[in-house]
């Protein structure tokens, strides 16, 4: 058993708290008993954070579709396939063709290198996220 | 958060949580804070015992209604008015901070010709609130030295959103409840990373740190940074434009990366529509959401205990989350996969770790340039702005002057509700969260003690419109607005006032997007989603 | 009798790290302190209460209890030589009332595997750790009478070790440890417990408290005003030593896939909403009832192995409330508001 520091994803509050983990298992939550946020407690979402982080219906390899079906696909094609499609449309239909939707449930330096990735490799300002809903 | 922007210079919560435990009196409008934001509703609830005032704005009675010192119950929609009504009382009886307005704000006479209309008996009118009840909130939130706004989506989800929140920053500029501790006007961020998003420039109008698009000395400092030529430079297109684009057939491709628009926006049969019409659709997620079953590729990304990364609280504090366990199967950070299609498609992105990351946001993000992971690592997080490595980070904003230098008045005039209910659609539907479940529950739904606890849609109904209709408690009831129809089931209670009913959007058995109006505020292009007509019967 | 030199408590927790997982107070960053897997750099005796009472070493807060695949079913009982250093005398009690518990009726294997692996070494408390202490007035504190396998007390420069077992004997067998005389050891020891115990604050009203709900003199409205603040959170029963309350659940997948139980509590709704949709306790001041009359009323007639209830006066429910709740709160306000009737 071990506890890695880390925050609720539950809402902008950030309660930190810890991992327990087990065999690579999340296996519970201790809430951080000192931090300025939450001061060792928790609400019921921050409780119950860990479950879903193993849930068997987590994806854990890349899809492609063929025709109606979602097929696995190993990392290599699915890259390729995403890289290659993006370009081709955008070399079609130009940079505005493409849109990217990001993320505030990832991290920040994910969020950067997103509208980094939107804006310095498919050259278009068309990036936002869910902010609004 | 353009409204705050517009007023103050910067659109973030203008102070802290710790500063919660010294305020004496709080102004809460639009937020259902004990639900959505729970430790900080529970300081609210400490400081209502310790004697703290509390002014509800709120049509629903939720838990912080028990311990409200006032709880306002206005009409849906009627907010810009009810704060100009308070306005009207606050100047006319001379209880505004005029050294503060006179010092620190521009365009005060602005302000003053359009309140000046909006006399108590006038928002009494238009809000349903006693004139009197509006004259004596305006004295104690304008009496009151520390006196916070709080508000969340039920100030921002409406066509009139960015009115709404410009009111609530004209309150606080006219009454000088700013730039000290335990005031200001504090919008309590939705998801753990909102703040971060648009901090980090997912906008389509800003680079990180909200340094724009359109500034030819920004592109060329993101330009050399980035070993690129040309960056673009017209605003692009928010998410809703994307929608809207896609139907029309004008946008082809859609990346999409940990959001589930199928769920989560407005009039969902359009969505659905926008994007099957699309040529590629990618989606990179952690479970197979509702938006991935129509993509062209899923991308398998890894769950926040899987990665190491920064989260910027509703408070601008930012946050160090470490990784726990080894990815799950093949599943990949999201840095990771971004990585690799950037490298694949031509542009190589050479990363190591997020640390590197921020590395490069810190040379390139004036109020992020003294975050490093280092000082992260031994410390409960640093709030933003934090200049450089010296900086201690900022607890609130606007101490001597605005972000912007004067704050700016910026006066609105009432506008009613996009969709009012008429003879047909008689009811008005309303939106939120509830405490037990989080955005479209694709997480909090496979929690089994959360979907325990909240297991089905429900629509609030109040008792008198129950009898009349013959719903009991527990009925299968058909919800129907001009874009749709759901069935849930019944929660007769007098939480909801007449004429009006609740419900969330977190149940896809009973996707209540399908209903809502896909009307936007035009600045920050918000939906309507506090307020939509709609009929409602019982299930045979 | 034996003691040890403070300055060699590192090197005694490295050794049984040979043989098991120690779980002991960390100081994490910024002073947080936690009970983790023994790490040199991260080890304190400066920890006063930790907000957990490790009843997750026998009790995770989630843990599988069987598996299947390919249509075959194994169960899962897990367990680890472990040792717990330094857990409080209230975490004893609530260890020795919780172990009771689950081996009446049908023994709990899951909890009794692991209890019967895990080695209890109790740090006696010299006084309050907190103001929320008052496990005198319980009778299950400041220091252990028995259930440890080895109980320290700080006497300064050095522990002295009193033996409760023989696996506790076994541990200090090495030359860390000294031999001292018996009776000057014991002689320190009765001073030091008659110290702590009156350093300790009484809390009177527990007891007539516990009276009044074996009377049902209290109302529920008494009760509901608490529920009206209650955000429901299920952090008192998660960081209370002697709840025990689990749901279990499957995960599957094509097939395959495992059953698993996890903590839950009382003060959730959907604990006791019946298939109808009928909830017995339907408000949240009913299950705050339900939760504290468990504590102060309902089990009093149950081997309660010393203690005056099955409350351990450790005072966490305090600590962890987000909205100042937990027993202590909940006991004054009853006994002000009944003491005249």
């Amino acid at each position: 058993m071990s506890k890695t520091l880390s925050i609720c994803p539950f809402c902008g509050c950030g309660c930190n708290f810890y991992l327990v983990t087990k065999d690579q298992r999340v296996i519970g939550v201790e809430p951080s008993p000192k931090n300025p946020i939450n001061k060792g407690m928790l609400c019921v979402k921050g409780w119950n954070a860990y479950e879903f982080i193993n849930s068997p219906q987590r994806l854990d390899h890349p899809l492609i579709r063929k025709g109606d079906s979602l097929v696995p696909a190993t990392w290599e094609e699915a890259l390729k396939y995403v890289a290659d499609r993006l370009n081709a449309i955008k070399s079609k239909y130009g940079p505005h063709s493409l849109g990217f939707l990001s993320s505030a449930k990832a991290t920040n330096e994910e969020n950067y290198l997103f509208m980094k990735m939107a804006r310095a490799v498919f050259k278009t300002n068309n990036v936002d996220h869910c902010a609004r809903l | 958060m353009a409204g705050l922007a517009a007023t103050f210079g910067s659109g973030a919560m203008t102070n802290s949580i710790s500063e919660f435990d010294e305020a004496d009196l709080f102004f809460v409008i639009g937020s259902n804070t004990t639900a959505q934001h729970p430790l900080i509703g529970s300081r609210i609830i400490k400081a209502c015992q310790r004697g703290a005032k509390l002014i509800l704005v709120d049509p629903r009675q939720i838990q912080l209604a028990s311990f409200a010192t006032m709880h306002l119950r206005h009409n849906i929609g009627t907010d810009v008015a009810l704060i100009n009504g308070m306005m009207n009382v606050i100047i006319s009886e001379g209880l505004y901070d005029k050294e503060f307005v006179e010092k620190r704000t521009e365009d005060f006479e602005g302000l003053e010709s359009v309140v000046k209309k909006y006399t108590p008996r006038v928002v009494e009118r238009i809000s349903g609130i006693d004139a009197n009840q509006i004259e004596e909130a305006a004295r104690m939130y304008a009496g009151t030295k520390k006196a916070m706004i709080l508000y969340a989506m039920g100030i921002t989800q409406h066509a009139t959103g960015t009115d709404n929140v410009k009111s609530c920053a004209n309150l606080a500029m006219l009454t000088g409840h700013v730039g000290r501790p335990s005031t200001g006007v504090n919008p309590l961020r939705g998801q753990n990373n909102v703040q971060g998003a648009c901090d980090m420039g997912a906008l389509p109008n800003v680079f990180s740190g909200y340094q724009k698009v359109t500034d030819t000395n920004v592109r060329k400092k993101f330009e050399d940074a980035w070993g690129v030529d040309k960056l673009d430079d017209k605003v692009g297109m928010t998410v809703t434009d994307m929608i809207k684009a896609a139907q029309k057939g004008e946008l082809k491709a859609l990346y999409i990366m940990g959001e589930n628009p199928m769920m989560s926006d407005p009039d969902s049969s359009h969505v659905e529509l926008a994007l099957s019409n699309l040529d590629f659709l990618v989606v990179q997620d952690i479970f197979l959401s509702e938006t991935a079953k129509m993509a062209d590729v899923v991308l398998p990304a890894v769950s926040f205990a899987e990665k190491d990364g920064t989260y910027t609280n509703t408070e601008r504090r930012v946050q160090l989350s470490k990784k726990a366990i080894n990815p799950l199967g093949s599943a990949r950070a999201d840095w990771e996969i971004i990585c690799e299609v950037s490298r694949l498609a031509g542009y190589p992105m050479n990363y190591a770790c997020p640390s590197e990351i921020m590395h490069e946001i810190n040379m390139l993000t004036p109020s992020y340039g003294g975050i490093t992971y280092a000082r992260l690592e031994d410390s409960w997080g640093i709030q933003w702005p934090c200049p450089d490595k010296a900086h201690p980070g900022t607890g609130y904003l606007h101490k001597d002057k605005f972000a912007k230098g004067l704050g700016t008045f910026m006066p609105c005039e009432f506008k009613p509700l996009a969709e009012v209910p008429d003879d047909e659609y008689d009811f008005l539907l309303t939106t939120g969260r509830i405490y037990y479940h989080y955005h479209t529950g694709t997480m909090t739904r496979r929690i089994s003690t959360l979907e325990r606890e909240a297991p089905w849609s429900f629509i609030e109904i109040n008792p008198a419109d129950a009898n009349r209709i013959g719903i009991r408690q527990n009925d299968l009831v058909e919800v129907t607005s001009r874009r749709g129809s759901i069935k849930a089931r019944a929660e007769v209670t007098p939480r909801v006032p007449p004429r009006v009913v609740f419900s969330t959007f977190h149940f896809h058995e009973a996707s209540i997007n399908l209903l809502t109006n896909p009307v936007y505020d035009p600045v920050a292009k918000i939906p309507e989603y506090k307020g939509c007509a709609v009929k409602i019967r019982r299930c045979a | 009798m034996k003691s040890i030199d403070k300055k060699d408590v590192i090197d005694m927790l490295k050794d049984w790290t040979n043989e098991y997982h120690v779980l002991c107070p960390n100081k994490k960053i910024n002073d947080d302190c936690i009970f983790d897997g023994f790490e040199q750099d991260h080890f304190t005796l400066d920890y006063g209460k930790l907000s957990f009472c490790l009843k997750s070493a026998f009790f995770p807060q989630s843990e599988i209890i069987f598996e299947v695949e390919d249509n075959q079913y194994h169960e899962v009982i897990s367990s680890e030589k472990t040792i717990l250093f330094g857990i409080r005398a209230c975490d004893m009690m609530g260890i020795l009332q919780s172990s009771s518990f689950m081996s009446r009726d049908y023994g709990d294997v899951y909890y009794s595997a692991k209890d019967d692996a895990t080695i209890k070494v109790v740090m006696a408390c010299p006084g309050p750790q907190n103001e929320t202490c008052f496990c005198t007035t319980t009778n299950s504190g400041p220091f252990a009478e028995k259930g440890f396998d080895l109980q320290f007390f700080d006497m300064g420069e050095e522990f002295l070790v009193e033996v409760g077992s023989k696996k506790g004997k076994e541990l200090i067998s090495g030359e860390l440890f000294t031999d001292i005389d018996s009776g000057d050891a014991k002689g320190k020891i009765a001073a030091f417990k008659k110290k702590a115990s009156e350093a300790i604050p009484k809390v009177d009203e527990i007891k007539s408290v516990m009276e009044m709900l074996k009377n049902g003199v209290v109302e529920d409205e008494e009760w509901e005003e608490f529920g009206q603040k209650c955000i429901a959170c299920g952090g008192c029963a998660f960081v209370c030593p002697t709840c025990t309350c689990f749901n279990v659940y499957d995960l599957a997948r094509d097939g395959s896939g495992m059953r698993v139980r996890g903590w839950d509590t009382c003060l959730y709704g959907g604990f006791t909403r019946e298939a109808s949709m009928h909830n017995p306790r339907p408000t949240q001041g009913s299950r705050l009832k339900r939760r504290y009359e468990h504590k102060l009323k309902d089990y009093n007639e149950q081997d309660l192995q010393g203690g005056l209830c099955t409350c351990v006066g450790c005072g966490r429910c305090s600590d962890v409330c987000p909205v100042d709740i937990g027993i202590l709160n909940l006991v004054l306000a009853i006994s002000r508001d009944y003491k005249s009737g």
